[in-house]
């Protein structure tokens, strides 16, 4: 049968065909020019990350630079200092986050800001599990934000699906995430694209040049721009525009009874423990900061409960041998909402956590300041 | 579970190791059957009772005809069948909606209930070639099968399941018997045509869709160019995404060690309508060729019958590919366009004096005039298409460049294939840099993609 049709059926209307040499071929040349072309753009694509630099907040989902930018804080900076907005500093300029008033006490420039705006403890763990590999053997200060214990909805358990942030850097299939209802298919390719770096790169070319679109897309939005000509090899600069100093009351917000979950029971504490034994399990030094959260703007009863929870983090941070601090609250005038503090309010944080013993002991004696 | 997606990518990478050390023993048959019914149910498992059914019920006839004087009535309980089947679940609807407006200009309140079902994914596929065989086997052109799982393995045969190409049993079912030997160079055909076809669904078919849905969704708001422009994309777009879903289909079957017949080839390079129905899904026209138009006759008794079978055979294949009044009227242009242009090959100066070019443009934008039916949502979207093309002002159109560029490129190296310099293909660096081209692209810059097939909804 198989002779015969080699005769009557035709190969194609188009003559790509190649032989089982030739796909060897094939096959060699993409995989030298996807790997070459990613290591080339990190030489030709310039990134040169100043004083208190911070990922721009449109390049959040820009994990190729990310991981860049870990490799560059590395080799740069003693100490890490690793969260969500609250690290890096929503309502605040790159001028007044946490990592720049720990260099101000400091005295020199020995703390990177790697937080991401936009991101939760779940994301933030497949962040740097996957794209944070650099981070091996350094001083890292990890801020635990109790916001994403605040409700189901936060601690992303709600039956109902809820699109959160970065889904691509999340558990895809184990352990479940009940609000987390994404196809097979796309949860089976975020799965994939973590552990091939080029898609990650591409992504980045997406991001930065092509306004987080396909190119597809981008052409529809600019049907005559040549998309070579969008690639200017400049990255965008980090927004220094972001700037609030009103606090939570000033904004008329009210104070708030939290459905709280408790640790034993939350996913988002269970994640970021993870990510806890992920840092050390990569030899760094780990120093956990837990909130400061805005605790005047909880009612009496999720007050009560918020200290419970509280307590149990830091009997299991005790218990785990980690080094840890929980700061006083700040002045209420010092919150830009329940998690976020104002500039001055990180001025304040980095002097308690200079006067802490624990944080002298593992993050400043160590580097001998 | 799609070709282009994950799912299947997993599905496959069981599969096809499981496949090659069976394929040499008794389990090979009943291992593909089993995969090809996992295939179609993770789509909707009940499917599978829909497949078993009309699998069963012309496996049944033929084995009745074989042993009964009575072989007529038995290809009719087959025929029957399966046209039942089809005007049951694809048809229903249709007749159903026509049926309450009918009642409702006649100012009767009752109503027909709609029927509420989907339409099984490649009914219309599978049922042809079931038809095919049950037809072939009474016109004695073919051995009646014995196995009931090699029947129902013919029937079910996953790469070519949901949406052809329609093989014939006498080509399929002796492969299906035959241990396939699967040699390296099958792999490499495999793997290329279904390079090929990816890029063409994901890279150009769903990039094209993008301009052409918004276009089409609300033609009324789009003047000339958008409109123009829009019906030229969607006239790629089709043969891409259908084109695409072909070579997949082929070059996994043929991983296999399957050959699957050639179902497009370059068909808008056709410098007749003829020609166009002998390039376009030919699995399909040579079905309808074989089972309809020659049996009311063909060309046999005079011009005017001719064109009436002929009329009937694409009315019914516009019926084919939907059950919507839109899909008719396509099928009647097309018709009409095959009448003129066969009187216009009649005669020597079209013949021999207009250039094989002109001729290629002329059925080509013949074909595109009459896609307008065939994507607009009704029969006042595309008369109000066509009227905005010829009346509306010039707006700028806003299409992509990037798009035409891909496309004209494609047609350019159809135009170079099928000229003196197809040997410029044939060169090994331009094949490696054609396929390298794709994968980088596909990896790089085509969006991530779960988009249907639209051929899947026939």
């Amino acid at each position: 049968m198989k002779e015969a049709n080699e005769v009557t059926t035709p190969f194609s209307s188009n003559n790509v065909r190649l032989s089982g040499r030739e796909w060897i071929v094939a096959v060699v040349l993409c995989s030298a020019l996807l790997c070459l072309g990613q290591s080339l753009w990190g030489h030709i694509e310039k990134f040169d990350p100043g004083t208190d630099y911070r990922l721009p907040y449109e390049l959040g989902n820009d994990y190729w630079l990310y991981s860049r930018y870990c490799r560059w804080a590395c080799s740069k900076y003693d100490t890490l200092v690793v969260g969500d907005s609250v690290v890096w500093g929503h309502y605040v300029s790159s001028d007044n986050t946490l990592s720049h008033y720990f260099n101000q006490q400091a005295g020199r420039e020995c703390f990177a800001n790697l937080g991401v705006d936009g991101f939760h403890p779940a994301a933030l763990g497949g962040l740097l599990k996957y794209y944070g590999r650099a981070i091996t053997g350094k001083k890292v200060i990890i801020q635990f934000n109790p916001l994403w214990m605040t409700s189901l909805k936060h601690d992303l358990q709600t039956a109902k699906e809820f699109h959160f942030n970065h889904p691509k850097l999340v558990p895809q299939f184990f352990p479940k995430i009940p609000c987390y209802k994404d196809s097979f298919s796309k949860r089976f390719s975020a799965a994939v694209e973590r552990y091939i770096p080029f898609f990650s790169w591409t992504s980045h070319l997406r991001i930065v040049y092509f306004e987080n679109m396909a190119l597809p897309n981008w052409t529809l939005e600019h049907p005559y721009r040549n998309p070579l000509g969008a690639v200017t090899l400049k990255l965008p600069v980090s927004d220094n525009n972001l700037q609030e100093n009103v606090s939570w009351m000033e904004k008329g917000i009210a104070q708030e009874n939290f459905q709280w979950v408790i640790p034993a029971q939350s996913l988002q504490w269970r994640f970021f423990r993870q990510t806890i034994e992920l840092l050390r399990a990569r030899n760094n030094a780990v120093f956990v900061v837990v909130g400061p959260f805005n605790e005047h703007m909880l009612k009496p009863d999720s007050y009560k409960t918020y200290q419970k929870i509280k307590s149990e983090i830091e009997t299991w941070l005790r218990r785990n041998n980690i080094a840890y601090c929980v700061p006083d609250v700040l002045p209420s005038k010092l919150y830009r909402d329940a998690s976020h503090p104002l500039g001055p309010g990180y001025a304040m944080l980095a002097e308690q956590l200079f006067e802490n013993e624990s944080f002298k002991l593992t993050i400043l004696n160590e580097s001998g300041d | 579970m799609l070709f282009h997606t994950w799912p299947f990518a997993l599905f496959f990478l069981v599969f096809y190791p499981a496949y090659l050390i069976l394929k040499g023993t008794r389990f090979r048959l009943p291992f593909l059957l089993v995969s090809s019914y996992f295939f179609y149910a993770c789509f909707n498992p009940l499917y599978l009772i829909l497949i078993g059914y009309s699998t069963l019920v012309d496996y049944t006839v033929v084995q009745r005809m074989a042993k009964s004087s009575r072989r007529k009535t038995w290809l009719s309980v087959s025929m029957v069948n399966n046209i039942a089947l089809l005007g049951f679940f694809k048809y229903a609807g249709f007749v159903t909606d026509n049926v309450n407006a009918l009642l409702s200009s006649l100012h009767i309140s009752y109503a027909l209930p709609e029927p509420g079902f989907l339409l099984p994914v490649g009914i219309s596929f599978y049922v042809f070639q079931s038809m095919s065989y049950t037809i072939d086997y009474y016109r004695g052109k073919m051995e009646r099968e014995k196995s009931l799982i090699a029947y129902a393995a013919f029937v079910s045969l996953f790469p070519r399941l949901v949406a052809g190409p329609i093989e014939r049993a006498k080509n399929l079912l002796p492969q299906l018997h035959k241990t396939p030997k699967v040699t390296t160079q099958d792999v490499a055909d495999g793997l290329s045509l279904f390079v090929v076809g990816m890029f063409k669904k994901v890279a150009l078919a769903d990039y094209l869709s993008l301009y052409v849905d918004n276009i089409y969704a609300a033609p009324g708001q789009y003047q000339s160019p958008a409109l123009i422009l829009a019906t030229f994309l969607f006239c790629w777009q089709i043969y891409f995404d259908f084109s695409g879903y072909t070579d997949m289909a082929r070059g996994i079957a043929r991983m296999m060690g399957f050959d699957l017949m050639l179902n497009f080839n370059n068909p808008y390079l056709s410098t007749s309508l003829g020609e166009f129905w002998g390039r376009w899904h030919i699995s399909l026209s040579s079905w309808f060729k074989d089972y309809v138009y020659i049996p009311l006759g063909g060309n046999r008794r005079g011009t005017f019958n001719t064109y009436r079978n002929m009329f009937l055979t694409m009315v019914i294949s516009g019926l084919w590919h939907g059950a919507a009044w839109t899909f008719v009227i396509w099928g009647a242009v097309h018709a009409l366009g095959r009448f003129v242009t066969r009187e216009l090959e009649r005669t020597p100066f079209y013949r021999e004096k207009v250039p094989k070019l002109i001729k290629q443009l002329i059925v080509f934008t013949f074909v595109t005039f009459a896609w307008i039916f065939f994507r607009a949502e009704s029969i006042g979207d595309a008369w109000l298409i066509i009227t905005r093309i010829f009346s509306s002002g010039w707006a700028n159109p806003y299409c992509p460049v990037w798009a035409l560029i891909m496309v004209f490129s494609v047609w350019l190296y159809q135009f170079v294939y099928e000229s003196r310099f197809r040997w410029i293909f044939d060169l090994a660096p331009v094949r490696i840099g054609l396929i390298v081209a794709m994968i980088l692209y596909l990896i790089m810059f085509a969006p991530s993609s779960d988009q249907g097939f639209i051929y899947l909804q026939f």
